[in-house]
């Protein structure tokens, strides 16, 4: 036996059919101990499926799942060490707030009296910050407040992992950027590990240790949040983790850690490869990614002291309060979207629609990746 | 802080205009008017025949049968006189009652959480006996009861001499053919409606399948066990089809003696004697009923998701 | 009951009907029957077409008995005569009485037995017939004692539609010794028939013929021998098959080994099941006759005598005779039968035999004390 099992959870070569319909492809990972772990991706990409693996209510068709190192198939959901905060929270309504929270401790070895539960169950909401409506009907609590109850009455059972279905999904913005930091002040304390499944990219760069990006049933990338928005491993990650300007092509040139790609265009544009990702061969198909707030953006006659540059059009002007978008139409590569931090010397309105401007960025500045 | 969720709903109508208040007087008039035909037909017949049965049941039977005024306490005297209908409705409705809800809920469950294929036509199924007539279905049962029928099948069995027609159990079997269905929709709806992800949250929270029924389930669905117990329970009090059917006149109802005391005996007094106690006793045992689910169940009502 | 006697009941049922004083009179459904029939014609029963008008009247109301009336009858009536019968099916006399008293019935022509014309002249329900207005009947044809119980003070106010007599029925193959008395019937039925005895739900046969194994009247109804049949009935029950007047189904399936019979259950569960025998108690027991008569309330009672005098005639009568299986009581009708008809002994039992029945008689009716007696017997 492993005296020191470096994850919570792990996945190997995880298959999951419904029929002739396969959800989730061969997944590989793994979860360290005491980390918050976020799926991310859209609907259908295969994220609830694998949560619902781990929480036992579904069953792998193929592959192993390891619940803190031990293989746990045919495991039912009722004897696993994991809880979860399900996405419209799932309160018993017949039960008042405090019975919702005990619900569990009944059947935890050895169970706790009464008086125990009752105890843990107020501790549990004070954990919450709800103490004094224990004897509540969840019915009688806004959004927020069985958000909490759903969360305490997973976290009193303290289990080895506290799973978490787009459990903020159905909050509003304020409430949400409240309750993520709930979350994560928990997770602190509680110092268990977190698996959040979610679709909103902020929310999961913003909370977790670490992400896997999914994308119809298999793990494009599984990286930190830095990782993944500053060096993305495929074109896939690069688009939907944030914006990017991407352009298509085909390797002309390897030098050491530089790549020289020629453009659908026909032009020929050159960055550092990304680190994260699979190396790229001569001929191959590829794709340079650059980040819109790497890229500059001037009167047409300024002077601007970039390695690439590109004389264009401004053809929307879009104000987002932090910062200004503009989208670019040039010559060589179509649209390119620039974004302007809001800053005393950049008026927001600086260009008009129709203005001609270049933008430019370094070399340095983008990242080949394969497609 | 529930309040303050929603600050926009604080103050309603604080500013109605006389426009307003006019549209909304003549909305509450018209309101009334549209109840009006329910009550009237509710006073006319729910209440007018009750009230002339009261009279009734008061009065004395005429020398031909029949009914003839006057005032005496004799009708409600006489009724030990029914002694074992008393006791053959108090025993077989509850009892009929409790194995419809034992055979139904099964079936409400499985329609409602098992299946998802098929599941309108089997219940379609569930109703289509009610396309014939309740008459000719419960003569049907006096074939399968009979010596011929099922204790025919029984003695291949090896199990000789089994009597079911006219016997207590051929009544208790025709009511709980007959009412099964009125039991089981009521069920099948509240489990229709349970959220399934709450059975997953009681998995998730460690409970077995047995004690997510039992803690989940059993609870989320009494307002429809309510209901199906009520419904046929109070309309087995007043069976006397099934009875007077499958009973072979062996098994005898209140019902049986109330369609006896004004067809054949014309005693219209005591009859309406009869009849008044026995809505005051379900009227009664009702009202136990609620007062000891509300006491025992929780409140019901509330427990709509 | 097997599959092809099921059917055939299905299909009386369906008819409304099943036999005669049949469950509809414990259901209930014959009086809603009877409203619905009277205020709406042609909703229950589809009549002929009206043929050539011949009747001032368009239409005639019929209270009667269940399988009574024979079908092809009622159409030619319907197409000769331009008026349309729509029939009312009853399950006792004493149900027919209420809805008749309760006024409104709206009916042309009724169909009581006897025991209960006195009730109904005393009522002032019924009027005397003009006789002058049928024809086909012919005084001499009856019996005396069949016309003379729908004569009331020398007026006739019915005419005899039917008779048949109240016995018992048993299973030779599985009552070796069937009863032919009314004390061997009651003994029976404590003993080897015990848990397989039918009595009818009729106060006037189940309370009659436990009077009449004590030997007392059909009709009695003094005190101390009331107690006595009732002393009986309650020891009997525990060990009846059923209280039931709707005897073929468990007769045919061998539930039932001996049972209460009127003359039509008996010769056709016979003619079906030549095992079935028919006895009359020998203490006696019931002789019973229907009889037409036309309610005071009548609006149509032209077509009313002529509906009876239609049926009266004897080729008319002879198809109602073969299609029912009751005696009409008519010579001139039994001329028209066949010789083996009558010759059977449960249709037209022996003089000796018929010789000590009763005629049932109006108090039985009205009485509380039999009523109430009854209702012990089946509440028991």
């Amino acid at each position: 036996m492993n005296d020191n099992p470096p994850s919570d959870i792990e996945f190997c070569n995880v298959v999951k059919r419904y029929g002739e319909v396969s959800a989730v492809n061969g997944l590989n990972f793994a979860v360290r101990r005491g980390s918050f772990h976020s799926f991310l991706g859209g609907s259908g990409c295969g994220k609830t499926t694998t949560l619902r693996m781990i929480a036992g209510f579904e069953q792998p068709s193929s592959g192993e799942v390891l619940l803190a190192g031990k293989n746990v198939a045919g495991v039912p959901a009722f004897e696993r060490p994991v809880n979860m905060v399900f996405q419209h929270y799932a309160l018993f309504p017949h039960l008042t707030v405090a019975q919702n929270i005990a619900y569990g401790l009944r059947y935890r070895n050895p169970r706790p009296d009464k008086k125990t539960q009752l105890r843990m169950a107020d501790e549990a909401l004070e954990m919450v910050r709800l103490s004094g409506f224990g004897q509540r009907k969840p019915s009688e609590l806004s959004g927020g407040q069985q958000q909490r109850v759903a969360l305490a009455r997973a976290l009193v059972n303290k289990p080895t992992v506290l799973l978490l279905d787009e459990p903020l999904a159905a909050l509003d913005r304020k409430l949400r950027k409240e309750m993520q930091s709930e979350l994560l002040r928990l997770q602190r304390e509680v110092g268990i590990t977190f698996v959040l499944v979610t679709h909103d990219q902020e929310e999961a760069l913003s909370m977790s240790d670490s992400i896997s990006v999914m994308h119809n049933g298999s793990i494009i990338q599984t990286a930190t949040p830095e990782q993944l928005y500053e060096a993305p491993a495929s074109r896939y990650v690069a688009d939907f983790i944030g914006e990017s300007n991407l352009f298509n092509g085909t390797v002309r040139q390897l030098q050491g850690n530089s790549v020289v790609l020629r453009t659908e265009q026909g032009l020929e544009l050159e960055s550092p490869l990304t680190p994260t990702g699979k190396t790229l061969s001569a001929d191959a198909p590829g794709c340079i990614a650059v980040r819109p707030e790497l890229i500059s953006i001037a009167g047409a006659n300024a002077d601007m002291l970039r390695e690439v540059k590109l004389p264009g059009r401004v053809e929307d002007r879009i104000y987002l309060g932090n910062c200004t978008e503009y989208r670019v139409r040039t010559q060589a590569f179509g649209v390119i979207c620039v974004r302007v931090p809001r800053q005393q010397d950049h008026p927001a309105n600086a260009f008009e629609h129709g203005a001609a401007v270049s933008v430019g960025w370094d070399h340095a500045n983008g990242l080949a990746m394969a497609l | 802080m529930n309040a303050a969720a929603h600050p926009q709903s604080v103050q309603p109508g604080t500013a109605l205009s006389v426009g307003a208040r006019q549209r909304r007087s003549l909305g509450r008039r018209m309101t009334l008017l549209m109840l009006l035909p329910s009550t009237l037909w509710f006073l006319l017949l729910l209440l007018m025949p009750l009230l002339i049965i009261l009279v009734y049941s008061f009065g004395e039977r005429s020398a031909v049968g029949g009914y003839a005024a006057g005032f005496t306490l004799d009708n409600y005297l006489n009724l030990g006189s029914r002694a074992a209908a008393f006791s053959n409705t108090l025993i077989l409705a509850p009892l009929g009652t409790l194995v419809c809800l034992v055979a139904a809920y099964p079936l409400a469950y499985f329609l409602a959480l098992k299946v998802s294929k098929n599941r309108s036509l089997l219940l379609t199924l569930v109703i289509v006996p009610f396309w014939t007539s309740f008459l000719i279905r419960t003569y049907a049962w006096i074939f399968l009861l009979s010596g011929k029928g099922i204790p025919a099948l029984l003695a291949s069995f090896g199990l000789e001499d089994v009597r079911l027609i006219n016997t207590p159990w051929a009544v208790l079997i025709g009511i709980v053919y007959g009412y099964l269905p009125l039991m089981v929709f009521p069920i099948y709806v509240s489990l229709e409606k349970l959220d399934k992800r709450l059975l997953e949250a009681s998995a998730d929270l460690g409970a077995s399948a047995f004690e997510s029924f039992r803690r989940i389930t059993l609870p989320l669905s009494a307002p429809g066990v309510i209901t199906g117990v009520m419904l046929v329970f109070i309309l087995l009090m007043g069976e006397f089809l099934i009875p007077a059917i499958l009973g072979g006149g062996k098994v005898f109802f209140l019902g049986n003696a109330l369609v006896d005391l004004f067809l054949q005996s014309r005693n219209w007094p005591f009859g309406s004697a009869l009849a008044m106690t026995l809505v005051a006793m379900m009227l009664v045992i009702i009202g136990v009923y609620l007062k000891l689910v509300a006491r025992y169940g929780g409140r019901p009502v509330d427990s709509g998701v | 009951m097997d599959q092809k006697t099921f059917i055939k009941n299905l299909r009386s049922w369906q008819n409304g009907s099943i036999s005669r004083r049949d469950f509809l009179g414990r259901t209930g459904l014959g009086v809603a029957a009877a409203v619905v029939a009277s205020n709406m014609p042609g909703l229950l029963m589809s009549s002929a077409q009206a043929g050539e008008q011949k009747l001032s009247s368009d239409r005639l109301a019929l209270a009667t008995w269940p399988n009574y009336h024979s079908q092809e009858n009622l159409d030619d009536f319907g197409k000769t005569s331009g008026a349309r019968v729509s029939m009312s099916v009853f399950g006792s006399n004493e149900e027919m009485l209420a809805k008749l008293q309760a006024g409104g019935s709206g009916w042309d022509v009724l169909v009581p037995t006897n025991y209960t014309i006195s009730t109904y002249v005393g009522l002032g329900l019924i009027e005397p017939l003009d006789l002058a207005r049928l024809p086909n009947f012919d005084a001499s044809a009856f019996q005396q004692k069949f016309m003379a119980q729908g004569t009331v003070d020398g007026k006739v106010y019915a005419v005899p539609k039917n008779w048949g007599t109240t016995g018992m029925l048993y299973d030779s193959e599985k009552l070796k010794d069937g009863p032919a008395s009314w004390k061997a019937f009651w003994a029976a039925a404590q003993g080897p028939a015990s848990g397989r005895t039918m009595v009818h739900d009729y106060q006037l046969t189940a309370i009659g013929n436990a009077l009449k194994s004590f030997g007392y009247s059909f009709n009695s109804l003094d005190p101390k021998e009331l107690a006595d049949a009732e002393k009986l009935l309650i020891e009997v029950k525990p060990h009846l098959f059923a209280i039931n007047s709707d005897i073929q189904p468990s007769m045919r399936s061998g539930d039932a080994w001996l049972a209460m019979s009127w003359t039509g259950d008996a010769s056709q569960l016979h003619r079906d099941l030549p095992q079935m025998q028919y006895e009359l108690g020998k203490e006696g027991g019931e002789l019973w006759s229907d009889f037409f008569a036309i309610p005071k309330s009548s609006e149509h009672k032209d077509a009313a005598y002529a509906f009876i005098n239609y049926l009266l005639d004897p080729q008319h009568n002879k198809l109602e005779v073969l299609s029912h299986g009751y005696p009409s009581g008519d010579k001139r009708v039994d001329a028209l039968l066949p010789v083996a008809l009558l010759e059977d002994p449960i249709m037209y039992p022996a003089a000796e035999a018929l010789s000590p029945l009763e005629f049932g008689a109006a108090a039985t009716l009205t009485s509380p004390a039999r009523a109430e007696l009854m209702a012990r017997f089946k509440s028991a």
